[in-house]
């Protein structure tokens, strides 16, 4: 049984108070083990950035408990968090986040130069890194005169210099053509089977979920377990917009037939006329 | 993160020039003023600092040299003059007066010299020679410039007139020009005979000053004795009293001017720098040192400022004389250490706020893009 890195019990974020108060995580529990890939989706505002602000210790939460590697970071004051994030966190982001002055070989080295490894031992970690991830030729230059691909495989060194126990990867082929989001998912893959490393990445990127261990949906704050089955898709007969039968949230019985619709907008507009939708009903 | 704070801030260099041109042209201006008023000062103290006797007598009350009005009688020059210890004592009549030049105004000190003086007249001729005759003057040279006069002009002073026989160097300053006529002449003009102004008592070799001083006091009725060096400090001290709250004030403007600029530019800096700062927070960087970086940072562009104010200052102050000849500048060492000073003050000053601004990022703007 590999080991817990990363463990977070009934989390739970609220913005704001009173009859403006937000639930933006609820009550949400998960476990990453090491060497192991953890794939969170979910739509747009569903509360992943909240989600993983607060498991890389960014995010103070409202109730619930975040430990990592053993250590239980949603308790320490925000002064104690940097040399945890610094050893243990590799941050892996959509926007690539490198630092535009520093060459590659500066980004990579920022985060060791936070622990007490020697700089001996942190160059060679990073020449290692850069030869690996095929950033020979641009250990010089300066983000800006890279491609989307090599900024992201900069970031992925610079996550790893460091040897992490958890990556945090936020959208990592976001900004990705699909070639080099194809390297970088094989990138992460490889990590986490070679180095041991746990993985957590919030994506929409279907092509993420062939390479992951578990793939949980976040929707509302509160996740779950997604269906290991593939998706089986049907069309919302009131807008047209495929919808997910093994997801769906909204649904109505129409002459004994279920149909699921995206919203409750479009279950009530086919409600009140479902004979307006019957050419749209699968 | 010492390699960040440099190459970010290098990176904005829109920023970092501009900046420290604005503070370097506060800065300037601060060292062009103290230095011009440092110049000044030494040119109302040049008279007597060039004479240097080793003791100034003068009416009992006064203290100094410039803008007072002494009379000594003649006779207690003599009397002074058979002291054991005092080899030599030469007596000059001194007066304030406007002085009219080819319809050009000038305010002015005269001293009246005894006829063939080779104690207390001008040290160094530009032109002509020293004064042999009735109702002649020797002028400062920066006003035969100014006045565009030549050997033979007369110029006019009080009811009389007198021919220029010569220009003289290191007599000019913009408050006490100093003009040489013959005692006898400036004794006609006062209608005062048998007084003198100051005493220039040269002691003997070994004498004791302080002694003499305060001997030359005791004998000798209503007079003041000084030391060379406290007549002259007394004369500083006025002169740059007379420019030290003008001084003062010009250098808490531009002081302030700085420190907003810096501030401003630093603000500037640490908000283009938001979103870097964010993601050196994530990665594990420690407030107090990214806060660090942004003072250290202010502490650069100011220290720039100041290197580029001195070094143009060092480069231009000495051409001023050249282009505008009646203003003496003097740029020293202490006032540069000063200027550095109020430069390191600035930029601690200037960085505060936008060091508080860093404090307050919060490293979860890393997940906004």
């Amino acid at each position: 049984m590999k080991p817990v890195v990363l463990k977070a019990e009934n989390l739970t974020k609220n913005f704001g108070s009173g009859h403006t108060a937000v639930r933006a995580v609820d009550a949400v529990n998960i476990e990453v083990n090491a060497g192991e890939i953890v794939l969170v989706m979910g739509p747009s505002g569903s509360g992943k950035t909240t989600f993983l602000s607060m498991l890389g210790g960014l995010l103070q939460p409202t109730e619930g408990v975040v430990s990592l590697d053993d250590i239980i970071i949603s308790d320490l004051h925000e002064s104690k968090l940097p040399p945890i994030r610094a050893s243990k966190i590799g941050f892996i982001f959509q926007a690539f986040n490198l630092l535009d002055a520093l060459t590659v070989e500066e980004n990579i080295l920022l985060p060791s130069t936070l622990t007490s490894s020697s700089k001996k031992e942190s160059n060679e970690r990073a020449s290692w890194l850069i030869d690996s991830l095929g950033l020979s030729h641009r250990r010089k230059a300066l983000p800006k005169t890279l491609s989307g691909g090599e900024k992201q495989r900069v970031a992925i060194a610079r996550a790893l210099i460091n040897e992490p126990k958890l990556i945090l990867a936020d959208e990592p082929t976001g900004n990705l053509d699909s070639q080099s989001g194809l390297e970088v998912v094989m990138t992460l893959h490889d990590i986490a089977r070679d180095t041991g490393v746990g993985v957590l990445i919030v994506t929409h990127d279907p092509r993420v979920e062939d390479v992951a261990d578990r793939i949980l949906w976040l929707e509302d704050g509160r996740l779950s377990k997604r269906n290991e089955e593939a998706h089986i898709w049907v069309q919302d007969p009131v807008c047209g917009m495929k919808v997910d039968k093994l997801t769906a949230r909204y649904s109505s019985s129409y002459h004994n037939q279920k149909i699921d619709f995206c919203s409750e907008r479009c279950k009530q507009r086919f409600d009140s006329q479902p004979n307006s939708y019957l050419a749209g009903v699968i | 993160m010492f390699k960040w704070t440099f190459k970010s801030l290098f990176s904005q260099k829109a920023t970092l020039f501009a900046s420290s041109f604005g503070v370097a042209s506060a800065f300037i201006l601060v060292i062009f003023f103290s230095s011009v008023w440092q110049g000044e000062a030494e040119q109302i103290i040049a008279y007597p600092n060039k004479m240097e006797p080793d003791i100034w007598v003068m009416q009992k009350g006064v203290e100094n040299l410039h803008m007072s009005m002494s009379f000594v009688w003649d006779w207690k020059a003599k009397l002074i003059e058979d002291m054991p210890e005092v080899k030599r004592v030469t007596p000059i009549l001194y007066l304030n007066s406007v002085i009219v030049a080819k319809e050009k105004k000038l305010f002015g000190f005269v001293v009246g010299l005894l006829d063939k003086d080779d104690r207390a007249g001008p040290w160094e001729l530009t032109q002509g020679r020293g004064i042999e005759g009735e109702n002649e003057i020797v002028v400062p040279d920066v006003f035969r410039e100014l006045a565009s006069l030549e050997l033979g002009d007369t110029i006019q002073l009080a009811d009389r007139s007198f021919n220029i026989v010569a220009f003289s160097k290191g007599t000019y300053s913009s408050a006490n020009p100093v003009f040489f006529v013959r005692l006898i002449d400036l004794e006609k003009l006062l209608s005062s005979f048998g007084t003198f102004s100051y005493l220039l008592v040269d002691s003997n070799e070994g004498v004791d000053n302080d002694r003499l001083v305060e001997k030359i006091k005791q004998k000798v009725s209503k007079v003041n004795a000084l030391t060379h060096q406290a007549f002259v400090a007394n004369d500083f001290a006025l002169a740059k009293q007379m420019g030290v709250e003008i001084i003062f004030t010009m250098t808490l403007i531009c002081s302030i001017l700085a420190v907003l600029i810096i501030a401003y530019s630093s603000f500037a800096l640490v908000s283009v720098q938001t979103g870097e700062i964010a993601i050196l927070k994530a990665l594990g960087v420690r407030s107090p040192l990214v806060f660090m970086s942004v003072i250290i940072q202010s502490l650069f562009m100011t220290m720039l400022a100041f290197l580029v104010a001195s070094l143009f200052s060092l480069w231009v102050l000495p051409l001023i004389p050249e282009l505008v000849p009646q203003i003496t500048v003097r740029p020293t060492t202490s006032l540069l250490v000063s200027v550095g000073a109020i430069a390191f003050i600035v930029a601690a000053l200037g960085a505060i706020f936008p060091a508080y601004k860093v404090l307050s990022i919060d490293p979860a703007l890393v997940y906004k893009n």
